[in-house]
């Protein structure tokens, strides 16, 4: 290269700019849709990034357990004495679960909001740069995957399916910034309040949720849990505990912030929850054309 | 022999990155920090420098593209990104001191502005609305010191990898 810039190599960077510009507006329009180009390099690198991830996540295990090791005289004590009170919750639950199961077969409810078909899936990678919270896992339509299905790990829920392709999906995490992003939610209390968790406060990494009826009161330390009333997601997936109540920015409504239960940081094994009830086409958003008009 | 291994160096370090990216955001003293693996387009700069410009342009628009379709979903950002780079690093190159340590210092610079003009870009279409403070603490210098870290480990891996492939470069270029 003589000189950085010829006459025909900025000509031909000129092209490139305006078809860079083209590409990344095209594709910024419908980042839903895959494409079949698209969808074929999605196979292929998520098969091969699937045998990469393997060996990973059996080093990290090695860790976790060693990890663990170290811990367990102190979690051990702490287990036992948990114990006892367990024994007492145990009988409990069953008393309770056959009763609601009685009082279910008297009343002629088969089918259940909480009912879901879980599918076990393996995160093969997290979106490296990072700017979108995004992770993909190895199971796709081919095991029964679809569009706006709830993920979660044993601590609660993780996120939800964006884009699936036969045998990789990728999940966006409730931790995202995207706006569109909504979760009808609601707080275990006596009465159950509803509400839609839309946002994350990435400074205090807690969860909003938002369009509370003023009137209710709300505690510090609720749950909250997943409505299914959004109609994709199942209802009792564990997404947090409030921390704080305030007012929204309009003052109508009030707003919570709330704590996620899971661990955001080592995915590893999840589970898509695919909701037994007929799903809703949509998003979870859980809009009704009422709240539409209010807000 | 090259000719093998490089694309399989950049295969592996492709698929390398997005399993560091499992270990980010660490959390330390309770506020986060976000790492972000730049492992391949670290190897191509490389690349550029020692051995030839338009290698690493192939390999960075096939890997930009591959990286787009899989992890980002907009088509051209670092299949633009990773051959601009090199582009640049190779301009620069012929005005400072050829030797490793310009070189690690010059990739670092170039990831430097990379990461700036991606924030500027997502912030454009509203992917993140972090400001510019908790970006530079929280993911700028973590994600520069790790990669510093990589480059130092095996930035010298890379070179005599490339150096001994043709014996009139090695003459050419001093380790320091």
């Amino acid at each position: 290269m003589p000189q950085f810039l010829s006459n025909k190599r900025l000509i031909l960077l000129l092209i490139g700019v305006i078809l860079l510009v083209a590409l990344i507006s095209l594709t910024l329009r419908d980042r839903g849709q895959v494409s079949l180009p698209e969808q074929i390099v999605k196979e292929a690198v998520g098969a091969g990034q699937s045998v990469f991830s393997r060996p990973a996540h059996f080093v990290t295990g090695v860790f976790d357990n060693i990890d663990s090791l170290i811990n367990t005289f102190e979690e051990n004590r702490l287990l036992k004495a948990r114990l006892e009170e367990f024994a007492g919750v145990q009988a409990e639950v069953t008393d309770l679960r056959s009763e609601n199961e009685e009082l279910k077969e008297l009343v002629g409810k088969e089918e259940d909001l909480r009912e879901f078909n879980p599918i076990q899936a393996v995160v093969i990678a997290r979106n490296p740069d990072q700017w979108e919270e995004k992770i993909i896992l190895n199971r796709g339509t081919n095991h029964g995957v679809k569009e706006n299905m709830a993920v979660m790990t044993a601590g609660g829920l993780i996120g939800k399916v964006t884009i699936v392709t036969p045998t990789t999906s990728t999940v966006e995490l409730v931790t995202t910034q995207n706006p569109n992003y909504r979760v009808s939610a609601m707080v275990l209390g006596e009465d159950d309040v509803f509400g839609l968790i839309e946002g994350y406060d990435a400074e205090r990494r807690e969860l909003l949720l938002k369009r509370i009826d003023f009137s209710v009161e709300l505690k510090e330390g609720d749950q909250v849990v997943s409505s299914g009333l959004g109609g994709i997601f199942p209802k009792g997936i564990v997404i947090g505990e409030i921390t704080e109540v305030t007012i929204d920015e309009f003052g109508l409504t009030k707003l919570a912030y709330v704590k996620p239960a899971a661990d955001f940081s080592m995915l590893n094994h999840v589970v898509i929850a695919d909701r037994l009830m007929p799903e809703v086409d949509g998003e979870d958003n859980g809009m009704t054309e009422e709240e539409e008009e209010e807000s | 022999m090259i000719r093998f291994l490089v694309p399989i160096v950049c295969l592996v370090l492709f698929f390398v990155e997005p399993i560091f990216g499992l270990f980010s955001p660490l959390s330390i003293d309770g506020s986060l920090y976000y790492v972000v693996p730049r492992f391949l387009i670290l190897f191509l700069i490389f690349l550029t420098l020692f051995y030839e410009l338009r290698h690493a342009l192939f390999y960075g628009l096939f890997f930009g593209l591959l990286y787009d379709v899989f992890y980002i979903d907009i088509i051209g950002l670092y299949s633009f990104l990773y051959p601009a780079v090199c582009l640049i690093a190779a301009y620069f190159f012929k005005k400072i001191p050829q030797n490793l340590l310009s070189a690690t210092l010059l990739a670092l610079g170039l990831l430097l502005a990379m990461e700036v003009a991606l924030y500027l870009f997502f912030q454009l279409i509203g992917l993140t609305d972090a400001p510019a403070g908790t970006f530079l603490a929280s993911r700028l210098w973590p994600t520069l010191i790790a990669n510093a870290l990589y480059l130092g480990l095996l930035g010298w891996v890379f070179r005599s990898m490339m150096v001994t492939q043709d014996p009139q470069r090695g003459t050419k270029f001093g380790l320091y």
